[in-house]
């Protein structure tokens, strides 16, 4: 039988490198991600030259600025790290690999279904995933993700003298055997399960109780670690076993974007009315056919520089221009500067018209039925008035007693 | 206006309420008050013959009750209402 196997596809500092673009030769420099507009005041990825200063992901600009005053900030841009992004996982996909992605800069594939189809063998498949992403990625291979990812994060593009990976195939990959996951994880940093969000706070506490390796973690035993850290300590025990839950790869995208240039900077009423023939637009695309929209991205690109990007779901699928208007407006007002364009994006798209609810719902008229029976019943045993409502009739009175009153409860109620 | 088989929520009930000199008051009942939270005057109806002004106080009662009474300033009389 053959074991399986996952690879990760790393690109360390992917948004940072996105949001350089063609400055690249800033990365030799201290850099980092300023905030994001109208965001906590937070830098994001940082060069390592600012690493070497102390300066890490997430920590607040003014201690940033204070350990490294040389620090450059460069102008966060989500729309163009999305957009290249998805460049990346469109070329994988175009492999064949059915990938999960959480975050820009990381992606995993489960190899076993491409060996026929690349060499009949994983070496075959890291050679196609090699070349569709060229030599910047890093791959790792290992049972599991979270094993691959911290063999990719071993991958160098030139490789090391004497290193754990001297038996890799390629360049820039490291690729661990599925016996060897947990001897390989066992002497790396708890540190690394940061690397999974619902993990964030549990290496510090390993860490104080002088827990420092991973390997440690996978000798702890499972009953203690479930009293003590609850379902956290249990999948962080998981992954340093080299166990990890089952990868969930993404559907694959159809993209309907809508895109205005405004003419000057815009906002306010501007702004609502290039909202509402965005709205139009998406709604008239073909590629809706018929089905309603679920979830939406509105996106922007300051005057300034920089972009924006926010998403909403709707909480019933729909195709009314004038409900989707309503829920995309008040994000509008969240714009923390004046834009240049704005862009809709539908991220998801609700169940086809045929799917959609029945206009004559039977189990409401059923239970309206019932309940009239049940306050006819009430009546005939408790009198008149055992069943009222309160009914508003001019909430906003100064005059207290003026504001409702107590009306019957109809035999029928309304629809 | 009540609509017809209806009855008004909130309709004031008298109240026994103690006085100072200033008008302000000093006991609900038998109880004490604490703290005065605040006073509004609400008139209305003053172009009919029968106008409404009332001085309401909301108050604090040294057993901790919070409760809104009012003056009517047109009968006289306290009374006590949910605002």
């Amino acid at each position: 039988m053959r074991s399986l196997m996952i690879v990760c596809v790393l690109y360390p500092r992917f948004e940072l490198l996105a949001a350089l673009g063609d400055r690249g030769a800033l990365l030799s420099e201290p850099a980092a991600l300023a905030p994001e507009a109208g965001r906590e005041q937070v830098v994001g990825e940082v060069s390592a030259p600012a690493e070497a200063f102390g300066v890490v992901r997430g920590m607040r600009l003014g201690e940033a600025m204070s350990r490294c005053p040389g620090l450059r900030l460069v102008p966060p841009d989500p729309e163009g790290v999305r957009s290249l992004w998805n460049t990346v996982l469109d070329r994988l996909e175009a492999t064949g690999a059915e990938v999960e992605s959480d975050r820009a800069g990381a992606a995993f594939f489960e190899s076993g279904g491409l060996h026929g189809i690349h060499g009949g063998d994983l070496a075959g498949v890291l050679a196609a995933a090699r070349r569709a992403l060229g030599p910047g990625a890093r791959l790792g291979a290992a049972p599991c993700r979270f094993a691959a990812h911290a063999a990719a994060l071993q991958a160098r593009a030139r490789r090391r003298p004497g290193s754990a990976a001297a038996g890799a195939p390629l360049r820039g990959t490291v690729v661990i055997a599925d016996e060897a996951a947990r001897d390989f994880l066992a002497p790396l940093p708890v540190a690394l399960l940061r690397t999974r969000p619902e993990l964030q706070a549990l290496p510090e506490v390993f860490e104080r109780l002088g827990i420092r390796t991973l390997g440690e973690v996978a000798a702890l035993p499972s009953r203690a670690m479930a009293e003590r850290f609850g379902h956290p300590g249990l999948l962080a025990l998981d992954l340093a076993r080299g166990r990890d839950t089952p990868l969930a790869p993404r559907r694959p995208p159809e993209p309907v974007v809508e895109r205005l240039d405004l003419p000057e900077a815009a906002s306010g009423q501007q702004l609502e009315r290039a909202l509402e023939l965005l709205v139009a637009r998406v709604l008239a695309r073909r590629e809706r056919r018929g089905r309603g929209l679920r979830g939406l991205a509105v996106s922007a690109r300051f005057v300034a520089g920089g972009t924006w990007r926010t998403t909403v779901t709707l909480r019933h699928a729909s195709a009314d221009p004038e409900r989707i208007r309503l829920a995309l407006g008040p994000r509008l007002a969240e714009l923390p500067a004046p834009a240049e364009s704005l862009g809709l994006e539908v991220e998801a798209f609700g169940p086809p018209a045929q799917d959609q609810g029945r206009l004559l719902d039977e189990a409401a008229a059923v239970r309206r039925a019932r309940l009239g029976e049940a306050v006819r019943q009430a009546r005939q045993a408790a009198g008149a008035e055992a069943a009222l409502k309160v009914l508003d009739v001019d909430p906003g009175s100064r005059i207290p007693e003026r504001r409702a009153v107590l009306a019957p409860f109809p035999d029928a109620p309304a629809p | 206006m009540t609509p017809s088989g209806s009855r008004r929520l909130g309709a004031p009930k008298p109240a026994t309420v103690e006085a100072d000199s200033r008008g302000t008051p000093a006991a609900v009942g038998a109880v004490d008050v604490d703290t005065v939270r605040e006073e509004w005057v609400v008139e209305d109806r003053w172009w009919t013959s029968r106008p409404l002004r009332r001085r309401y106080f909301e108050l604090v009662l040294i057993d901790g009750r919070n409760v809104v009474v009012f003056r009517d300033l047109v009968a006289g009389g306290w009374y006590v209402q949910r605002a």
